[in-house]
């Protein structure tokens, strides 16, 4: 079949084909990004991810190596490669698992070896989104002409496949997910076949529906070192509960030897009983403590988190980030007559009011406590809520640190402006409560104070540390900022808790040096120069440190990266190299992603250009373009994540609306492309009106949301809508454009082109985060404006390519 | 020529038991290493610790698979998501409690059984709880093999091990966040009980709770192979 003399039956069905397949891959990323984050880490399943996805640029390198061949065979390629990705995304998971290629990514940090298996791993995964994208890039190239409406079927079933993929696995256990998504996949190549083999794909796909429903789902075996997986070989441990959700795999374990008592104090000498606890994708989210643990006795009475209920009664009690509710359950024991808990995961919520209403002693269903299912900072957005008395904070880091696993987590309720809020939220003598474990080099326990210090002075206290105390065991500590200042009465009350519990005070008025260390010492004493520097404000002493502990804020809510790229080499020496993965993994762990992407990703680039005749010209052009498509498109869609995320409250709604809209639109926009003019002059009028749109969301899009924070939803989705929708519309009518010029002028870069602009979305979605980290929101938004500048100006690098004349 | 005669049997007995010994115990050679670099180099200096670590095949306490980096400077995988501590961390806080010959020292969490041979090697009696039934009756096999003053417990370390307490020392080498106080009940006054926190990978500060007849103190160490965190320049 040559190009654009298919059959309006025939192009019916491979947009119909196209559009079911797009689906599936897009819902096949989404449930092995789960999986691997089950069992292993989810910085490890982007990992993998952002390699398997390279697939895209792999097969525009295949078509660009062998085009014609590939062509002239591509009536039975396109079913072929579509139905066997089917079969791929149906076995890849469970052959990952199996004794020959399973490894465990904590070994090969650790040195305990496992590299070859990755690469197996890395090229197991890779295949399905080959397969995939091969049948997807066939399309586009033999359809030049009518791009723009292949591309919004690949958009529209993208955008579909988001959803499609979040309502699988909410519904369904993660293990059976790829085998539904699989047979999607596999039957849109399957109708795409003859009426002999349709008929027989059709039944053994009916007859693999079946068996896959009949599938008791399988648990897939863990790493050794999830926690989960540890808690399971405690005495009598046991999985009582198992549900599918949005949010990931929730577990609920029970057993006797699973106790909480975070840096109990040595005092303590009662019995600390076992329970129940819940896991989320194999790892530790909370205790569920039992309404015996809500007497006088409260475990955690006995720890740091003490130190608000010592500075008088707290009647009113908000509890940020509550989880499953052992912040909730201390207020509720210290008389707390109305407790507000604000808590975003709504499984846990439906479990801990349903089936785990007994095992917490009805905690979410007490007198005075209210639940709140949204993020923090939308809560403090509402005008109806009251001031308090205390806001509280869950403890933060594990006993023994994260090994930085959290570095890259978007934390907006540990953000400046969210402390500054919390503050405007509380009564004249109330306070804001922060606990963390103890870590050593020092850095949360180091970066809690200095945004606390750094609110105070912004909400105009003169010393901030007139109104800060805080309290040492030996594992945690516990600090507070009051709007009034700290009495001495208070101050003594702290003291005596102190002296009987074995803790010391850490920040205090009038406090002694030695005071500090009474129970519990410190070999490296230099923490509490640094403490003292930072609760006077001194924003030097955040400088001069090895880690960033500056303040976050929500153009880089990073609270848990403490790594400076400029201190790495200090690091090393200091603590070795080989302890530097386990110091700062999640930040690494980016770092080689972004680096492994980007060699692959030059590979598949340059190798095209081997064969491409040297009279094809304006490669530098081509790759410009698309690559700045590329990679504009991710910047943009990253941001706009990340912005909606602490604005509709609800991450993973806020995640799953913007993909859907963005593709949504941008499907559109490339629909609506084919009816304007074609030529170099409307791409550089979409191209500047793109980066326009963008400057303008730079400037004007974080005082917009924050001004309609506190909106219902309806009006918030509308304006994501719009937002998200309007720079979408048209970034989706650039892609085709340059694809039916290229399909003019130079029809044999069109799937170099493909490959490209695969290639530079992979690379930047880990470079869109690093730049986010490193420098913010805003810088990201601005490259992506200027990645449109270059696209939509591209040609002035070869006229040749993108002849300044319109093409009638 | 007499001294010539009596020369030669004397080499060639002496190469027979150095080549007898080295296949006996092909790692010795590597331990001795490990002491030197790995212990001693770092700051311990407790002679019977020295001495101990060794005597002690470490390579035994180690799955097969393990067996050619037993004695590298890393902790090892032993299977459970346990590890087998790095050895300079065994040495550093078994110089911490100090062990005495007529010691009686509790240990929580045996896993593989490496740091309680140690400890045999230098208390009078070692009492060691393990949680994974797996791991504590591979290991109770193997030091009932090696010592009889060890007596390993599969179970909840949490309760301690009553009936032999009060110990001189303990050691904790599964922590999870919580010091149990049946563990504190059971330690001697003036007693020691050390706790390693971190990542097993990377195992950086050591806690040392204490005693006293006014209450108890603890101390953060840092191991001497870290210098103090300080300011980049």
């Amino acid at each position: 079949m040559q190009k654009g003399r298919q059959s309006p039956n025939r192009n019916r069905g491979l947009m119909t084909s196209l559009g079911l397949h797009s689906a599936a891959i897009i819902a096949f990323q989404l449930s092995l990004m789960q999986l691997i984050s089950i069992v292993q880490w989810h910085h490890f399943a982007y990992m993998v991810t952002s390699i398997a996805m390279l697939g895209f640029g792999a097969s525009g390198t295949l078509l660009s190596l062998a085009r014609d061949k590939i062509l002239a065979h591509s009536r039975w390629l396109i079913p072929l490669s579509m139905a066997f990705s089917g079969l791929l995304m149906m076995i890849v998971f469970p052959i990952s698992r199996g004794k020959i290629m399973e490894f465990d990514v904590f070994l090969l940090f650790s040195g305990g070896g496992g590299w070859l298996n990755l690469l197996l791993n890395y090229l197991l995964f890779f295949m399905p989104f080959f397969t995939g994208s091969l049948a997807i890039g066939i399309i586009f190239i033999q359809n030049t002409q009518h791009i723009g409406t292949y591309y919004f079927s690949n958009l529209l079933g993208s955008a579909l496949g988001g959803m499609l993929g979040l309502g699988l696995l909410s519904w369904i256990f993660p293990s059976k997910v790829p085998l539904w998504i699989g047979m999607l996949s596999w039957f849109s190549g399957i109708i795409l076949t003859g009426s002999t083999i349709r008929k027989l794909g059709i039944s053994a796909g009916l007859a693999g529906m079946i068996m896959i429903a009949m599938l008791d789902p399988i648990q897939p075996r863990l790493s050794q070192y999830k926690s989960l997986e540890k808690t399971l070989h405690l005495p009598e441990a046991k999985v009582t509960l198992r549900r599918p959700s949005l949010y990931g795999l929730v577990e609920v374990v029970h057993s006797p030897a699973q106790r909480y008592a975070p840096a109990v104090s040595l005092a303590y000498d009662k019995e600390i009983s076992g329970g129940y606890a819940l896991f989320m994708n194999g790892d530790y989210y909370g205790p569920i403590l039992p309404s015996d643990s809500r007497g006088e006795d409260h475990i955690l009475n006995y720890t740091t988190q003490m130190l608000p209920y010592l500075m008088g009664k707290k009647k009113k009690v908000l509890c940020i980030n509550a989880g499953t509710g052992s912040t909730v359950s201390h207020a509720l024991q210290n008389g707390a007559s109305q407790i507000d808990a604000v808590i975003e995961n709504r499984m846990v919520i439906r479990m801990m009011m349903d089936d785990l209403l007994e095992a917490s002693g009805g905690l979410f269903r007490a007198a005075g406590v209210n639940i709140h299912a949204t993020q923090a900072r939308n809560f403090l957005a509402r005008k109806d809520i009251p001031d308090y008395d205390l806001i509280v904070l869950p403890l933060l880091e594990s006993f023994g640190g994260t090994s930085g696993l959290n570095a890259l987590r978007e934390e907006y309720s540990y953000t400046l402006e969210a402390f500054a809020e919390m503050l405007r939220h509380l009564k004249p003598d109330g306070m804001l409560a922060v606990s963390t474990w103890e870590d050593y080099p020092p850095r949360t326990s180091l970066k809690i104070p200095a945004t606390l210090a750094a609110a105070a002075l912004a909400a105009g206290f003169e010393r901030p540390s007139d109104h800060m105390a805080a309290i040492r065991s030996w594992g945690t500590t516990t600090f507070i900022l009051k709007k009034s200042t700290v009495t001495g009465e208070e101050a003594e009350n702290i003291r005596a808790f102190c002296q009987r519990m074995f803790f010391d005070p850490l920040l205090l008025p009038n406090l002694n040096r030695e005071e500090r260390q009474q129970f519990n010492f410190l070999e490296d004493p230099q923490y509490f120069e640094h403490l003292d520097l930072l609760a006077e404000g001194n924003t030097n002493a955040l400088k001069n440190y090895g880690f960033a502990i500056e303040p976050s804020t929500d153009d880089q809510p990073y609270f848990s990266q403490f790594l400076r790229l400029k201190s790495m080499k200090h690091m090393t020496e200091v603590f070795g190299r080989g302890q530097m993965p386990f110091l700062e993994l999640g930040y690494l762990s980016l770092l080689v992603t972004l680096i492994q992407s980007t060699i692959l990703a030059i590979i598949l680039i340059v190798l095209p250009l081997f064969v491409l005749k040297r009279t094809s010209t304006g490669k530098a052009s081509t790759l410009i373009y698309f690559g700045c498509l590329g990679m504009g498109y991710m910047f943009a869609e990253i941001i706009l994540i990340q912005r909606f995320v602490l604005y509709l409250g609800e991450p993973v709604f806020a995640v799953s609306a913007v993909i859907s809209s963005m593709m949504l639109f941008s499907g559109l926009g490339s629909l609506s492309s084919k009816k304007l003019q074609r030529g170099t002059r409307m791409i550089r009028k979409l191209g500047l009106l793109v980066t326009l749109l963008l400057l303008v969301s730079a400037l004007a899009l974080t005082p917009l949301l924050r001004l309609t924070l506190s909106q219902g939803m309806p009006v918030k989705v509308l304006i994501s809508l719009v937002v998200t929708g309007t720079p979408s519309y048209f970034m989706g009518m650039l892609f085709p454009m340059g694809i039916r010029h290229l399909g003019k002028q130079q029809e044999g870069q069109v799937a170099w082109a493909w490959g490209i602009n695969g290639c530079l979305s992979v690379i930047s979605t880990s470079l869109a985060t690093l730049i986010a980290v490193e420098k913010g929101f805003q810088a990201v938004i601005l490259l992506a404006a200027l990645a449109y500048l270059f696209a939509g100006t591209a040609f002035s690098f070869n006229s040749s390519i993108f002849p300044k004349k319109s093409v009638p | 020529m007499l001294r010539r005669k009596m020369l030669i049997p004397f080499l060639l007995t002496m190469l027979i038991t150095v080549s007898f010994q080295q296949s006996q115990d092909p790692y010795a050679e590597k331990r001795k290493q490990m002491v030197e670099d790995q212990i001693r180099g770092r700051g311990v200096h407790h002679r019977g610790i020295l001495e101990a670590m060794e005597r002690v095949a470490r390579h035994r306490f180690v799955p097969s698979a393990q067996r050619p980096f037993a004695y590298h400077d890393r902790p090892l995988p032993i299977g459970f998501g346990q590890t087998i501590s790095q050895p300079y961390i065994v040495g550093y806080m078994t110089q911490i409690i100090d062990p005495r010959p007529h010691y009686k020292v509790l240990e929580i969490g045996t896993g593989s059984g490496y740091q309680a041979a140690i400890l045999a090697e230098l208390a009078a009696q070692v009492y060691t709880i393990e949680i994974i039934p797996e791991l504590g009756h591979s290991a109770e096999h193997l030091l009932n093999e090696l010592y009889n003053n060890v007596i390993v417990k599969v179970g909840d370390g949490y309760y301690g091990w009553e009936e032999h307490a009060p110990f001189d020392a303990i050691v904790v080498t599964a922590a999870s966040g919580t010091i149990p106080p049946p563990l504190v009940e059971q330690l001697k006054e003036g007693g020691k009980m050390v706790i390693p926190v971190g990542s097993p990978y990377m195992t950086q500060q050591l806690m040392l709770v204490e005693k006293k007849k006014q209450g108890y103190t603890t101390r953060s160490l840092i191991p001497v192979r870290f210098v103090p965190f300080r300011r980049s320049e």
